[in-house]
């Protein structure tokens, strides 16, 4: 193995990094761009323990329990996904690590599958972390070994940034053999793990000597590295897949590459501004080097020169240098990729997906409706354009709540409804379920909707607590209803959204009636467990061209011309349909049929 | 020196752009190039514009392709090349599977799918236009689709065909190796450049 050379994406290769060096522990909540490092160490590397934990902050505390054990431990989640974890850390960044361990941040930096663009350097300075920018896959294999040894040597948790591009990108990666690092056990140590007064104080001042101590050492690393080019007077300084992105426009310029962007080199990086007229500073989102520079007497430019958001290519690179005057030809500028004016194509619901009935009655019931975070989250786009509000993952109990009692204080209640998913119920929606008892008033009409389909769907049907009801081999089986029950709530009912007409009923009776109630929504996920039924079609000389089908916006349908009839009739792609059979059942005149026999 | 190609795929969430950039890049490593890629994934992308690039040369740096520096488009769907066309060097070579997927948009009727995307990008590029999803189904599946634009783009680059038969082989199902070997090798043949 050792030595052979193999194609990686970036997560994958921050996977095969922490089997070489030994990890024992991994735990992580699916998110993209993140997610596939743990499914990569679930797949390939059985030695380590891992888990999808039931949210992100569960997960860091399960890596850190690894790490007080002595064990090297990995956290792996999407930018938003460390707010989740963010309270344990905040104190976990205090104590001295005993086993490596690596906080994974996938940012996204474009927001190609987030509701936000946050920079977690900010996050990895803010909690004291040493925060790592690998530019490739095999750096990202690299930075993570390094990652868990500086975090064994300053005995500091080590934040490993990567972006969505580098995450999904494929690169060459050199394999190495693993190291075993047994775990050599808890040693109590009460002073460093007992986080409270008057233990703390001194913690204080142990994070800013490490950090002090590991930004003298930082150009030793070998990760930070100085790259001459002829005769400029401007030194650029950047990190990650910007600095590659830089390289391809072949300036032969010089370039200080930085592998550690926090905490920055600073006495290296002042004593190297004195041979050069200008710095220039290109990187992705905020300007955190670039600040950090600042506030420490460095003078710098950037951010002026480079869009403050999305992702930095090759050509805006080009762009803002031209802007900063570097050099005067432009290779790119006025050259377009994609072409705008092309009719858009948004991402929707699945064929057979069961969302489409449950958000086609809740279009029919015209309530205004909470939104949240999952695969149901593009109800909120064009064209079902259902969801009033998506925020986070699990705010929408806590949000319809508010809402509903701010309305009431104003005289303009209404009845509401909020949707969550069974994943995103686990995660956080419940304690804003139990939330929801306290000072609860048998008049706030608030309908809760839980689509629970067995799966995490938005990130590609990793389990969710419930999974263990859908698919045997899955080893979570909480059951919805009782724990609702449980937890104190009676107005709980499920419904099979397949059958339209009794799940509509049900909906609406529900939304009609006064104080809480809840519907559970049970078909599964129809990508990860497939229907495989006979297909539908649509007898031209029934259809009254109503396009009620249409509106469910199910991918099979369209509206097509068939030979001598005037106006456009509704069709059904034979190969798209998988035979839910919802159109059929909103259908008013019982033109969409069932094909006899043939399934697939 | 090794020719370097920039690669820009172009479809739609669902239609196996991952896996085809995957087949293309384990070719290139194969034939000992240095290899980089993008891919847009993410579930929440099922059914939305998806797109990605696979650079090969002798020393790569970036995964990405600025604007009209790719030598190939290969469109899974006729909108996404004509989306993407931008992409696409003077000279660029445009290969297109010619089976339709409308978007939302034009399935509400509120745009209409443009009937002339073939024709009027033939004017402009060299085009090679597949109707994958038919050949495939001719046979066994139309999950081979992509592998006949695949064998088309082999044909035009200087990487061995033992390479893009072991990538394929890497890559695919194993019960499905032999179907796709088949679709690659007709897409290889089917427009011969060689001379």
């Amino acid at each position: 193995m050792e030595g052979k050379k193999v194609l990686m994406t970036g997560n994958q290769a921050i996977a095969r990094g922490f089997y070489e060096a030994g990890g024992l522990v991994a735990a992580s909540y699916p998110g993209s761009p993140a997610v596939e490092i743990l499914e990569s160490i679930k797949r390939e590397y059985r030695q380590i323990y891992s888990e999808f934990s039931v949210n992100e902050k569960v997960a860091l505390e399960v890596a850190m329990g690894a790490s007080f054990a002595g064990a090297r431990a990995l956290a792996s989640m999407k930018h938003v996904g460390v707010n989740i974890a963010m309270d344990p850390l905040m104190t976990f960044t205090q104590t001295k690590t005993a086993g490596g361990f690596v906080l994974v941040s996938g940012d996204d930096p474009g927001m190609a599958s987030s509701q936000n663009e946050q920079d977690n350097r900010i996050i990895g300075k803010f909690a004291n972390m040493a925060v790592l920018d690998p530019c490739d896959s095999q750096e990202a294999k690299d930075f993570t070994k390094i990652s868990l040894e500086l975090s064994e040597t300053y005995g500091m948790p080590v934040m490993l940034r990567i972006t969505s591009r580098l995450c999904h990108s494929r690169g060459i990666v050199e394999l190495l053999d693993r190291e075993e690092k047994p775990a050599e056990g808890f040693k109590p140590d009460k002073t460093n793990f007992n986080m409270i007064p008057p233990n703390t104080f001194k913690k204080q001042f142990e994070m800013k000597e490490r950090l002090e101590s590991l930004s003298k050492a930082a150009m030793d690393l070998g990760i930070n590295r100085l790259e001459k080019g002829n005769g400029s007077e401007v030194l650029i300084i950047t990190s990650g897949l910007v600095y590659n992105n830089l390289m391809e426009l072949n300036l032969d310029m010089p370039v200080l590459k930085l592998g550690l962007v926090y905490p920055l080199p600073l006495d290296a990086i002042r004593s190297l501004a004195s041979d050069y007229r200008r710095l220039i500073v290109i990187e992705e989102m905020s300007p955190f080097i670039e600040n950090e520079l600042k506030i420490n007497g460095i003078e710098c430019e950037g951010k002026s020169y480079f869009s403050f958001t999305g992702e930095l290519g090759i050509e805006e690179i080009e762009a803002g240098l031209l802007r900063a005057g570097i050099f005067e030809e432009s290779r790119y500028s006025g050259k377009m990729g994609e072409d705008k004016s092309v009719p858009p194509r948004l991402p929707l619901f699945c064929a057979g997906c069961p969302h489409r009935p449950v958000f086609d009655i809740l279009k029919k019931s015209g309530r205004k409706v909470v939104g949240d975070i999952g695969c149901y989250s593009l109800a909120g786009i064009f064209p079902i354009e259902v969801l009033d509000t998506i925020i986070s993952m699990g705010s929408s109990l806590g949000i319809i709540k508010g809402m509903a009692k701010a309305m009431k204080l104003s005289g303009k209640s209404e009845p509401l409804v909020a949707v969550i998913g069974d994943s995103t119920f686990f995660h956080s929606g419940m304690t804003g379920m139990v939330n929801m008892l306290h000072q609860i008033d048998p008049e706030d009409n608030m309908t809760i909707v839980i689509l629970n389909n067995g799966t995490t769907a938005m990130t590609g049907g990793q389990h969710t607590a419930s999974s263990g009801s859908y698919a045997s081999e899955d080893d979570m089986h909480v059951d919805l209803e009782v724990l609702l029950r449980a937890m104190g709530f009676e107005n709980v009912r499920s419904v099979d959204q397949f059958k339209y007409k009794e799940a509509k009923e049900a909906i609406d009776e529900e939304i009609k009636r006064p104080g809480l109630s809840i519907v559970i929504a049970t078909r599964p996920c129809a990508l990860r467990f497939k229907i495989r039924e006979p297909h539908f079609y649509v007898d031209p000389n029934v259809c009254i061209a109503c396009r009620n089908c249409i509106r469910t916006n199910c991918p099979p349908l369209r509206m097509k011309k068939y030979e001598g009839i005037e106006k456009l009739k509704s069709s059904i792609n034979p190969e798209m349909c998988v035979g839910c059979s919802v159109c059929s059942q909103v259908c008013p005149v019982g033109a969409i049929k069932r094909a006899d026999g043939e399934v697939e | 020196m090794m020719k370097a190609y920039n690669i820009m795929l172009a479809g739609v969430g669902g239609q196996g752009l991952v896996l085809t950039t995957s087949i293309i890049c384990s070719a290139a490593f194969y034939a000992g190039y240095d290899v980089k890629s993008n891919d847009i994934i993410g579930l929440s992308q099922r059914g939305g514009k998806v797109w990605g690039s696979v650079r090969l040369g002798e020393k790569i740096y970036s995964p990405n392709i600025p604007p009209g520096d790719a030598d190939f488009l290969v469109a899974l769907e006729p909108l996404e090349a004509d989306r993407w066309k931008g992409s696409l060097k003077k000279e660029g070579i445009l290969i297109v599977n010619t089976g339709e997927i409308a978007p939302a948009h034009v399935a509400a009727e509120k745009a209409e799918y443009p009937a002339d995307i073939i024709e009027r990008l033939s004017t402009s590029y060299r085009l090679y236009a597949i109707d994958a999803a038919s050949e495939g189904k001719k046979l066994g599946s139309a999950k081979v689709a992509n592998l006949f634009l695949i064998g088309v783009l082999a044909n035009h680059m200087e990487i061995p065909i033992e390479a893009w038969h072991a990538a394929i082989r890497e890559n695919v199902p194993a019960g499905f190796i032999d179907m796709n070997i088949r679709a690659f090798d007709i897409g290889y043949e089917m427009h011969d450049q060689r001379e």
